[in-house]
């Protein structure tokens, strides 16, 4: 009798046992494998190369820190740097400013805002390829539809190269990816002011606050983590910043648009098959867009949202 | 004038600049679509000379669908996307029902693991990945593009499928037990029906992720013929370089097959994306 008790009670064990871990494990095994195999390995891949010099034929040497001082003496790796800071911080800000205004107009309980809203959502939708091409043949500058409509308003002097003029291509860069992401920050903001409540703002209206101030002291303090949130994901949109800036200018003209990601894929991929490639150099940037970006999902995270995701 | 008078017609001259504001801005959002598709339909001639086509003319659509083979391209996307969400849903339904239902040892750790990967950019392993293929024999093909694209958003899937399930109430799973389920028929039958919606929402966002990914489709796919559409677009604009009612054909078709699925399917589209918003 008691023996088997005593089996049973082990048996009993063995089964929780065998639940507690191999039944997690079997869950999640088949997503830990992908993980593993195409995010882990070649990560660490990466940290490797970025200590090697190798042009992907012959075999790589070592060469310690060599590729990052040879970063840090090189021209163009600091003008894309400049280039990333200023291409980042002007997103950021207007990319923050200009949807949660919108988000507040919209969030009035206005008529057809619901079809405002569609319609600024479009550009979210296509690709950043896409849009690069087609903001591509609006800028054109003898063809493009820009320097056509401003001809024939009679405001020839206007007309600009755009995306060829070294001064003009960044802020025409920024110009499109404001207007792709419009919708897309409007929403999360819009999502956040319907979970303020309405009471707030009525009581503030019976004690006389207008417009601005219910804005200002309601809306924007109730909406601090989000608007942490949004200048988080531009910040590190602004570090990662490449497709839309290589379909539309390569990092041109004379690497006047040049960024981090852009001398990345030049280095590496030869844009014009011009010279050999450098795949440990060009690692070494993409290891430098890595540390970057972590700060800022690290911040991110830090924020605590991690939890409130709700679908 | 009364002060309720007053007060009307300042309501009214306020809601009247904020709609001329609105549809100022309406238009300015809108005008590059327009344009674009007003450019499709038009003469090559006409192009420059007006913005409304005088007459409809839908021969750049077959023009550029022939010439750029776009029926391969779009296909060459959807059989990519299709590989690559499928296990991506999979692997995140299976990982994220994990993290939501099971106690066990170091789970908030490996959680942590998991979250790590989807903070990592493209462009850190965009070269690794690059040789890696190379050596499993997987560059240039469509399976080996599919499968480079499963590690960070597995991860962000896992993420928002966890979150999913946790919504979903405990009691469930325990009156299944009772009735005689083992843990794999809790999952299957009792959750999995349950978890549609949050599986619908990873779908479309990894779906549009994948049709709209551009830096690894361009560098890991070689071969023209393989090429998927949005490398397949961004090189046929040399070759059209002034052939505008082409392109603008070309890029609407391109955008077609998701603006249909926004259309159908709005509401979970924008939560999906929105959501992508707490990722890292």
């Amino acid at each position: 009798m008691a023996v088997s008790t005593v089996n049973h009670k082990s048996e009993y064990l063995l089964v929780t046992q065998l639940r507690k871990y191999w039944l997690p494990a079997l869950f999640l095994a088949p997503a830990a494998f992908f993980l593993a195999a195409f995010i882990a390995v070649p990560m660490i891949q990466a940290i490797l190369l970025g200590f090697q010099r190798w042009n992907g034929i012959e075999p790589a040497t070592w060469i310690g820190l060599r590729n990052y001082e040879n970063l840090l003496q090189d021209k163009v790796f600091w003008k894309s740097m400049g280039n990333v800071v200023y291409y980042t911080v002007a997103t950021t800000v207007f990319q923050t400013t200009i949807p949660l205004l919108i988000a507040n107009i919209l969030n009035s309980g206005l008529r057809g805002s619901t079809a405002f809203r569609f319609l600024y959502f479009l550009p979210v939708i296509i690709s950043l390829t896409i849009t690069g091409l087609l903001w591509r043949m609006i800028y054109e500058p003898n063809f493009g539809v820009l320097n056509e409509l401003l001809r024939s308003l009679g405001l020839r002097d206007w007309t600009q190269l755009w995306l060829a003029d070294r001064n003009l291509v960044i802020p025409c860069i920024i110009a499109v990816s404001i207007w792709q992401s419009l919708g897309f920050f409007m929403m999360i903001f819009f999502a956040a002011m319907q979970g303020i409540p309405q009471d707030l703002y009525e009581s503030a209206s019976i004690d006389g606050a207008n417009v601005w101030h219910r804005f200002r002291f309601i809306t924007v303090p109730m909406l601090r983590s989000t608007m942490t949130v949004v200048i988080v994901l531009n910040t590190i949109g602004g570090i990662r910043a490449f497709d839309q800036i290589w379909v539309m200018t390569t990092g041109g003209p004379n690497h006047a648009s040049e960024t981090l990601g852009t001398y990345l894929y030049r280095t590496a991929f030869g844009a014009l098959g011009s010279s050999n490639p450098h795949l440990g150099y060009a690692t070494a940037i993409a290891i430098v867009i890595l540390i970057f970006s972590l700060i800022f999902s690290i911040i991110q995270i830090r924020v605590g949202q991690v939890n409130e995701v709700e679908l | 004038m009364t002060a309720t008078d007053q007060y009307r017609i300042i309501q009214s001259i306020r809601q009247l600049v904020t709609y001329a504001f609105l549809i100022l801005l309406s238009i300015v959002m809108a005008f590059p679509l327009l344009w674009m598709v007003m450019t499709s339909v038009k003469e090559q001639r006409e192009v420059f000379t007006s913005f409304l086509p005088r007459q409809l003319d839908f021969s750049n659509y077959e023009r550029v669908w022939h010439a750029m083979d776009l029926p391969n391209h779009l296909g060459n996307s959807l059989y990519v996307a299709g590989i690559n969400v499928a296990i991506v849903l999979i692997t995140a339904t299976l990982a994220g029902y994990a993290f939501a239902r099971f106690q066990f040892p170091g789970r908030d750790w490996i959680f942590y693991v998991f979250l790590a990967a989807m903070m990592i950019p493209g462009q850190a392993i965009l070269i690794p990945m690059f040789q890696y293929l190379k050596s499993l024999d997987l560059l240039n093909t469509h399976v080996g593009l599919a499968l480079s694209m499963t590690g960070g958003a597995i991860s962000f899937a896992t993420f928002l499928m966890r979150a999913f399930f946790r919504t979903l109430p405990f009691e469930l799973g325990d009156a299944g037990k009772i009735d005689g389920c083992t843990e794999w028929g809790v999952f299957w039958y009792v959750y999995l029906p349950l978890a549609r919606p949050g599986i619908a929402t990873v779908l479309i966002f990894q779906f549009m992720g994948v049709w709209n990914e551009f830096m690894f489709s361009t560098t890991f796919l070689i071969s023209p013929k393989l090429k998927t559409i949005q490398p397949a677009l961004y090189q046929v604009i040399g070759r059209y370089s002034v052939d505008y009612t082409a392109l603008s054909a070309g890029l609407l078709l391109a955008i077609l097959p998701i603006l249909i699925v926004f259309l159908l399917l709005q509401k979970q589209f924008i939560k999906g994306l929105t959501a992508g918003a707490f990722k890292g």
